[in-house]
């Protein structure tokens, strides 16, 4: 058994589904007149099928990061490939489930839902309910089709947003912290279901989470952010078995290694996040 | 493969108006202020003779006119002819405005080359042109119905303005990521989510354009209820003329009343404390 953790090898290859090159972001701040440097010089690539997890402290650019690859924000420089064409945009390839939700307040939990796919073609036949009833049924809301966001707790509207990126089966899912606001227990049950979802589908997914045991039990791999400015510092290969059951890996010296070192990389970006302020 | 949540076999139970237990006693206090004035304008004009009749008539008498006035096929055909005006400068001014005011919030460019104005003819008194368009459209229909829209679009507009400018990013991001581009988008996000503002303009236009209505009738018309009241006026009947004062009171509440319905029943996600200048 190894104890030393290596960085995961950078393969900057062909067949890599996502590919971050050099990407720097930088937001004009009207109030000031400076540019932030949101995040420098990343570069990633992600495989077909891959469940690469995101950690990294407040503020350090995960967010910015993603909605560079989702298309909703350009790069200052640099690029971004997926499928090997450059993005320009938001594209029914890539779903999103955001921070914040952003559900809908006028539309129930089903009409919500059913906006995943209402743009597209999926929509002219007759199968869409069953599949938006299924998307409900995954993320366990049966019975609250008829709510409205603001019925629902954090966490189930959270759910909501889960079941509206998934329900038009994306290639590639980008979600940033969707069990942040689920309580422990639902997390453990979703994160499972999310293991098997993405296992039965070969989805590709970009995973944001603050929670280190969530980044190894759901990664392939693990891309560690620091901040002033945001840049990966490392890229972990978990290599653990799957199926994972966050019971039996408490005990997994594998497990317990990852922890301890993504613990200490952490550590010293908040210490270090909290000085420079 | 299904989950069962925590909460998944508890029903959610709405939020239903709390009624606070001190609000039926304020009402009876109202009740009885406005008994107590009514009583002391009773006596101060009938029985003491303090205030002639003919200047302030008392109560009682006003109610009887009231009461005849609803009798008379001449004040239902004012009423009609009022309330045609309204209705239909009212919807111009909704069609205009909701338009006008979601290209306006939506466009920074237009945001910053037209909206300094609307502000400016907002706040321009629009009463005062009133005479003016008594004299370019004539003492019938159209001058009146001008009048209602000038005065209504203005808070539309702007309303509608202030309500695109504040739909949330996040929201228009998820239209972006699921696809709702464009026509669609303004469609299924940026109006759904104005819509609060939007009614909240509505409601303060259809106010101010039941004021341009009257107003219009009473410099120069042929009909209507501010034709009444001025003639009324004019024949120094002073019971008829408050009865029809009343009317109007009664009108521009109900308007209000049935527009802050229609705003809860439309938008029942938004809570109307957090609209500024709501009325
Ligand atoms: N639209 C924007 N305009 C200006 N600055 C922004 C904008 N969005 C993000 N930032 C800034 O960019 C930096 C990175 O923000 P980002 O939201 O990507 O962080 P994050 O890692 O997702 O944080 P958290 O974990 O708290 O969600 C922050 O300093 C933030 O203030
Ligand atoms: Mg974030």
């Amino acid at each position: 058994m190894t104890t030393t953790i290596e960085p995961a090898e950078d393969e900057a290859s062909v067949s890599s589904l996502i590919s971050v090159r050099d990407l720097t972001v930088s937001y004009d701040v009207a109030r000031t007149g400076k540019k932030l440097v949101a995040i420098e010089g990343v570069d990633l690539d992600v495989r077909e099928g891959e469940f690469v997890t995101v950690l990294g402290p407040s503020g350090c650019g995960k967010t910015t990061f993603m909605n560079v690859i989702a298309g909703l924000v350009k790069p200052t420089s640099g690029q971004v490939l997926v499928a090997g064409e450059p993005v320009t945009g938001p594209g029914p390839d890539r779903a999103v489930v955001f921070q914040d939700y952003a559900l809908l307040p006028w539309r129930t939990v089903f009409d919500n839902v059913k906006f995943g796919l209402e743009m597209q073609k999926a929509l002219k036949g007759s199968g869409w309910r069953d599949r938006v009833q299924e998307a409900i049924e995954l993320v366990g809301l049966s019975g609250f089709e008829h709510s409205y966001p603001r019925e629902l707790s954090g966490g189930m509207q959270q759910r909501v947003g889960l079941a509206r990126a998934i329900v038009a089966e994306p290639r590639i899912l980008l979600m940033d912290e969707p069990l942040g606001a689920v309580d422990a227990l639902t997390r453990e049950v979703m994160r499972a279901e999310i293991e098997k979802l993405i296992a039965a589908t070969g989805k590709t997914v970009l995973f944001i989470t603050h929670s280190i045991e969530e980044a190894i039990l759901l990664g392939d791999r693990i891309v560690v952010f620091k901040s002033h400015p945001g840049a990966i510092k490392e890229v972990i290969e978990t290599g653990l078995a799957r199926p994972r059951s966050e019971r039996s890996i408490q005990s997994d010296p594998r497990f317990l290694e990852l922890r301890d070192h993504l613990w200490d990389a952490l550590q010293g970006e908040a210490t270090a996040a909290a000085v420079s302020k | 493969m299904t989950v069962t949540s925590a909460t998944g076999t508890n029903r959610i139970v709405r939020p239903r108006r709390v009624v606070r237990s001190g609000e039926g006693k304020w009402a009876w206090l109202l009740v009885g202020v406005v008994a107590a004035v009514l009583l002391i304008w009773e006596a101060a004009v009938s029985w003491l003779q303090l205030v002639p009749a003919a200047f302030l008539p008392p109560p009682t008498e006003i109610i009887a006119a009231f009461v005849r006035l609803l009798g008379e096929p001449e004040f239902w055909q004012a009423f009609v002819y009022s309330m045609q005006n309204l209705l239909i400068g009212l919807a111009l001014a909704i069609v205009v405005g909701v338009v006008v005011g979601l290209a306006v919030g939506w466009s920074p460019v237009l945001r910053f080359t037209v909206a300094p104005f609307l502000w400016l003819l907002y706040s321009t008194p629009k009463v005062a042109l009133a005479p003016l368009f008594i004299l370019i459209l004539g003492l019938g229909n159209e001058s009146k119905i001008a009048l209602v829209f000038l005065l209504a679009v203005f808070p539309i507009i702007l309303n509608t303005m202030e309500g695109a400018v504040a739909v949330s990013p996040s929201l228009v991001s998820a239209g972006r990521v699921f696809g709702v581009n464009g026509v669609y988008l303004g469609w299924k996000v940026i109006f759904p989510a104005t819509l609060p503002y939007s009614l909240s303009g509505i409601q303060r236009g259809a106010a101010l354009g039941f004021t341009g209505e009257v107003l219009g009738e009473f410099l120069g018309g042929t009909g209507g209820l501010g034709h009444l009241l001025e003639f009324a006026a004019y024949q120094f009947m002073m019971a008829e003329a408050i009865a029809l004062v009343i009317v109007m009171v009664i009108i521009a509440n109900l308007t209000l009343w049935l527009i802050s319905t229609l705003r809860r029943r439309l938008a029942p996600w938004y809570d109307d404390r957090k609209i500024v200048g709501a009325s």
